[in-house]
C-alpha cells in the first residue's frame, strides 16, 4: 500500500530560485505570501492607508529587481520589511519630510464598548504616531520584534547590524514609546 | 539577565499567541509597573497590525508583473528569438538562391507592411541587399496565402542545376 503523496509548500528560498530562472508563478506566490504582512508593517510605520498598496508594490518591485541581494541570512520577510522601510523613507523625502498621519473614522474599531474601544483606538493611534517618529533602526527593530516575533539575530541580519545593537535599539524604542504614549 | 529582561524577551511570542505566560511571569507582570507598561505597548503594536487596511494582493501582483516584464529580459522569449533568427536565416538563403536564377518573373507588388511587433535582432539579415530583403519578405508572406513554398511555381520551374544549387544551400 503506497503512502498518499504529500504536497510540500515550497520555501521562500525555493521560490526565489525558481523566479531567478524565469518562473513567474514563483514571484506571484511570494507576493501572495508576503504582501499582506508588508502592508501591516507599512501601516504601523505611519504610511497612509490609501498609499499602502502602491508602497507595497514599489517595495516588491525593488526586491525582485535585486533578488540576488537576499542571501538568506535573514528571512525573506524581514528582508522585504527592510526594503519597505526604505520605500517609506523615500516617500517621506518626496513629501519633503512631512509625515501625514491622520486618525480617520475608518481607523477606529467597531466594537461593543464604545468608551473602551475609543481608549484602545487612541492608544494604538498614539503608538502609530510614536513609531513613525522613531529613528529608523529603532522603528524597524521594534516592528520586526513585536509584529513578526523575529529574534535579534535575524533582525540584525536583515538590517545589517549586530544582535547586541538590535537589542539596544529595541529597548531605546520601548523607552521612547512609553514616554510618547503615556 | 534580570526577570524584567527575560519577560521583555518573551513578550512578542506571547503577544503573537505563540506562547503563554507562566504563573511566575504573570505574577511578575502584575507586580512590575515598567514591565506592564512595556507589555501594553507590545500588545498595542499587535492590535495596531490587526487594524491595518487589507492589501489588494491581486492588484499589487498584477502591477508588479507588468513593471517587471518591462525591465526583465524575458528568458522564454530569448529562446524563441534564437529560433526565429535561425528560421529567417534559412529562409533568406532559400530566397536568395531561388531568385538569383535567370528566369526571374516580373516583380510583384511589395507586401503590405506588417503590423509593428517586438523587435527581434536578426544579425543574419544584416548582410542582405534591399532587393534580397524584399524577396525574402515576399517569400515569407507566401505561406499565409495558403500555398506551400515547396509547391510554388518558382521551384517547380527551376532547372535541375538550380535545384541542386538550392539543395546545396539548404544542406550546407
Amino acid at each position: 500500500m503506497s503512502a498518499s503523496p504529500v504536497l510540500e509548500t515550497p520555501s521562500d528560498h525555493e521560490l526565489a530560485a525558481a523566479y531567478r530562472i524565469g518562473d513567474e508563478g514563483a514571484a506571484a506566490e511570494l507576493v501572495r505570501r508576503h504582501a499582506p504582512a508588508m502592508g501591516r508593517f507599512l501601516y504601523s510605520s505611519g504610511a497612509l492607508p490609501d498609499e499602502i498598496d502602491d508602497l507595497v508594490q514599489e517595495a516588491l518591485y525593488r526586491a525582485f529587481r535585486r533578488l540576488d541581494g537576499w542571501r538568506g541570512e535573514a528571512s525573506f520577510r524581514s528582508w522585504l520589511f527592510a526594503i519597505a522601510s526604505n520605500v517609506l523613507r523615500d516617500e517621506y523625502r518626496r513629501r519633503k519630510g512631512r509625515r501625514v498621519l491622520s486618525l480617520e473614522d475608518r481607523d477606529l474599531p467597531d466594537r461593543s464598548d464604545p468608551d473602551a474601544d475609543l481608549a484602545a483606538a487612541e492608544t494604538e493611534e498614539g503608538l502609530r504616531r510614536g513609531i513613525a517618529t522613531l529613528p529608523r533602526l529603532q522603528r524597524e527593530v521594534f516592528l520586526l520584534r513585536t509584529q513578526e516575533g523575529a529574534g535579534y539575530a535575524e533582525i540584525a541580519a536583515a538590517l545589517g547590524t549586530t544582535p547586541g545593537a538590535a537589542r539596544v535599539h529595541y529597548h531605546h524604542a520601548v523607552k521612547r514609546l512609553k514616554e510618547l504614549v503615556r | 539577565m534580570t526577570d524584567c529582561e527575560r519577560l521583555s524577551d518573551r513578550m512578542p511570542e506571547v503577544a503573537l499567541l505563540r506562547s503563554a505566560w507562566t504563573a511566575e511571569e504573570a505574577a511578575h507582570l502584575e507586580a512590575c509597573a515598567e514591565c506592564r507598561a512595556e507589555w501594553e505597548l507590545v500588545a498595542a503594536a499587535r492590535r495596531l497590525e490587526e487594524r491595518a487596511p487589507a492589501v489588494d494582493v491581486a492588484a499589487v501582483a498584477e502591477g508588479l508583473r507588468r513593471r517587471l516584464a518591462e525591465k526583465r529580459p524575458a528568458r522564454g522569449r530569448t529562446r524563441w528569438a534564437w529560433a526565429a533568427a535561425g528560421s529567417a536565416a534559412a529562409a533568406a538563403a532559400i530566397a536568395v538562391a531561388v531568385t538569383s536564377g535567370p528566369d526571374d518573373g516580373p516583380a510583384t507588388a511589395p507586401p503590405a507592411v506588417a503590423e509593428a511587433g517586438p523587435l527581434v535582432p536578426l544579425p543574419e539579415l544584416e548582410g542582405l541587399e534591399t532587393a534580397q530583403l524584399d524577396t525574402l519578405l515576399r517569400t515569407l508572406d507566401e505561406p499565409f496565402a495558403g500555398t506551400s513554398t515547396l509547391e510554388s511555381s518558382t521551384l517547380g520551374d527551376a532547372a535541375d542545376a538550380e535545384l541542386e544549387l538550392i539543395l546545396t544551400t539548404w544542406e550546407g
